[in-house]
């Protein structure tokens, strides 16, 4: 193909944008629809999925050291828990500690009455945060296996609703985003059938004048490219306009018990480059394929 | 050259539209194809531009044989015919310039050429002033010449028209065929189906003429009857 064909052809792509300007309308007014759709849906799974992750991340398990534990036990503990895959984070509560924040949540009255060293009362304790709260069961029992560790106590049951939560987020989110892709992909795909049969007449006369398959569909491919494309940047900036609100407005109307869960919403700017990537590809993707199939019933003439 | 040699044709639904045709017209022939509704002009038509396939027989047409052309040979044919139909089929959304040079930058003509080439084109059908209307703003006659006009743009060996004139006025009517007979003149061959007899009397050509899928009458020349 002639360089001043191609450029015929992408011209003849655009062009066709603007004289088929109420299909192409419509074919953006449904792309950018499902495409916001399919995007509030990701962001709503995102969402949820960081807040039980916050949740997650409240629950710690305190492993006690044994009396007799000495310094060498302690750095032994520590190496351990360094080595072991599930464990994010661990801090270490020395005997002092452990008082302090006994202090904090029982009446002195009641330490007071201790006959011995108050300090001697507390064991050497690692407070621990897990990775994966779901293997909290195989963690602790490593923990526990470790020399100089006494007791391990774990929120297993917390653990355990969490899991589930997190798991019924994830399959009711892809759930939903699948369907919705399901969804979208019959709608375009019903668009673009209609579009190309409103053009059936002219790609009959181009079949007539000796036009080769390849020059027929270039200008709905381009066509098909330039309305993902167009697409994808408009629900992209709608998306971000619509979430950006939402979060400012969510986070200065919302209650107090609330604001602990609503800081750790995903800003947009941490998903911005993944939407708008897939957006434009998925976009691109339909406009292409969508094209090059429905053009091709046409072609056998 | 046309050749069709012992052609039938049978659709799928069992109707037989063409039954054992022998045809050959020479280049430089100017011939209308003339018979009733139904009687196979159409499915003839259809069968030289490769829009069919015969269901028996073989047919020739510029050194092509065309019942054996595979799906990426048919472009290359067909640029070497330029066909005319009944309704036009114009493309509304473009102008007259662009339909016809349409048919050239299919042809990966390059757009200097084509800037020459179209222009002379539509002075030749009568056309040059009205290169920048829509179709909508051309009379029934005029939209003909277009269509005639892109069938000429590719300066093809053979034109078909497949009653050109059954969507204009009479009067009109003449002026096309004469167009077409002065493109025959200078070497083009021209095939014509017409159900218009009284049109075909006027010019002295070769008559075909079919009837019940079958080449009934093969006259040398009607318009001297």
């Amino acid at each position: 193909m002639k360089g001043s064909s191609f450029t015929y052809l992408i011209k003849e792509g655009a062009r066709n944008i603007w004289v088929n300007r109420m299909m192409s309308l419509a074919s953006i007014g449904i792309l950018v629809s499902c495409m916001l759709l399919i995007g509030s849906a990701i962001l709503l799974s995102i969402n949820l999925n960081g807040m039980v992750s916050y949740v997650e991340n409240q629950n710690e398990m305190v492993a006690f050291l044994e009396d007799s534990a000495d310094d060498i036990t302690v750095s032994a503990v520590k190496a351990a828990l360094d080595k072991n895959s599930n464990v994010d984070s661990f801090s270490f509560v020395s005997r002092e500690e452990a008082l302090e924040r006994y202090s904090e949540i029982v009446p002195d009255s009641l330490l007071e009455n201790l006959e011995q060293d108050k300090e001697e009362v507390f064991p050497l304790s690692f407070r621990i945060t897990l990775k994966d709260l779901s293997l909290i069961d195989e963690t602790t029992a490593q923990i526990e296996s470790i020399p100089g560790i006494m007791r391990v106590n774990a929120p297993t049951n917390v653990a355990e609703t969490v899991t589930g939560i997190k798991r019924a987020v994830y399959i009711c989110g892809s759930g939903i985003v699948i369907i919705l892709l399901a969804v979208t992909l019959i709608i375009i795909a019903n668009t673009i059938k209609v579009t190309v049969f409103n053009r059936r007449k002219e790609i009959n006369i181009m079949k007539f004048v000796g036009a080769t398959d390849l020059f027929i569909r270039m200008p709905f491919v381009v066509e098909g490219v330039l309305l993902g494309v167009i697409s994808a940047c408009l629900a992209y900036l709608i998306l971000w306009g619509g979430y950006t609100y939402l979060m400012n407005y969510v986070q200065t109307q919302a209650a107090t018990t609330l604001s602990a869960f609503l800081k750790n919403l995903v800003p947009f700017s941490q998903v911005a480059k993944q939407l708008l990537a897939s957006f434009a590809v998925g976009g691109v993707a339909i406009g292409v394929f969508g094209s090059m199939i429905f053009v091709r019933k046409h072609l056998k003439v | 050259m046309i050749r069709f040699s012992n052609v039938s044709k049978t659709y799928d639904n069992g109707t037989q539209a063409l039954k054992n045709v022998d045809l050959e017209i020479a280049d430089g022939e100017f011939v209308f194809i003339v018979g009733a509704s139904g009687a196979g002009k159409s499915t003839l038509i259809k069968l030289l531009l490769r829009e069919e396939v015969p269901s028996a027989g073989a047919i020739e047409v510029n050194g092509y044989t065309v019942n054996r052309l595979k799906r990426r040979q048919i472009p290359g044919f067909r640029r070497s015919l330029g066909v005319v139909f009944q309704d036009f089929r114009l493309i509304p959304t473009m102008n007259v310039y662009d339909n016809v040079a349409f048919a050239l930058r299919v042809t990966n003509v390059s757009t200097r050429d084509i800037r020459r080439r179209v222009p002379y084109i539509l002075s030749l059908v009568g056309l040059a002033s009205k290169a920048r209307c829509k179709m909508n703003e051309l009379s029934g006659g005029e939209q003909q010449r277009v269509a005639l006009a892109r069938a000429l743009v590719n300066n093809p060996k053979l034109i078909i028209a497949d009653e050109p004139t059954g969507n204009i006025d009479p009067e009109l009517s003449y002026e096309i065929v004469d167009l077409l007979n002065e493109i025959n003149k200078v070497g083009t061959t021209v095939v014509m189906v017409t159900h218009e007899h009284d049109l075909v009397a006027q010019f002295n050509h070769r008559v075909i003429t079919i009837d019940d899928g079958s080449v009934v009458r093969d006259d040398a020349d009607w318009g001297q009857r």
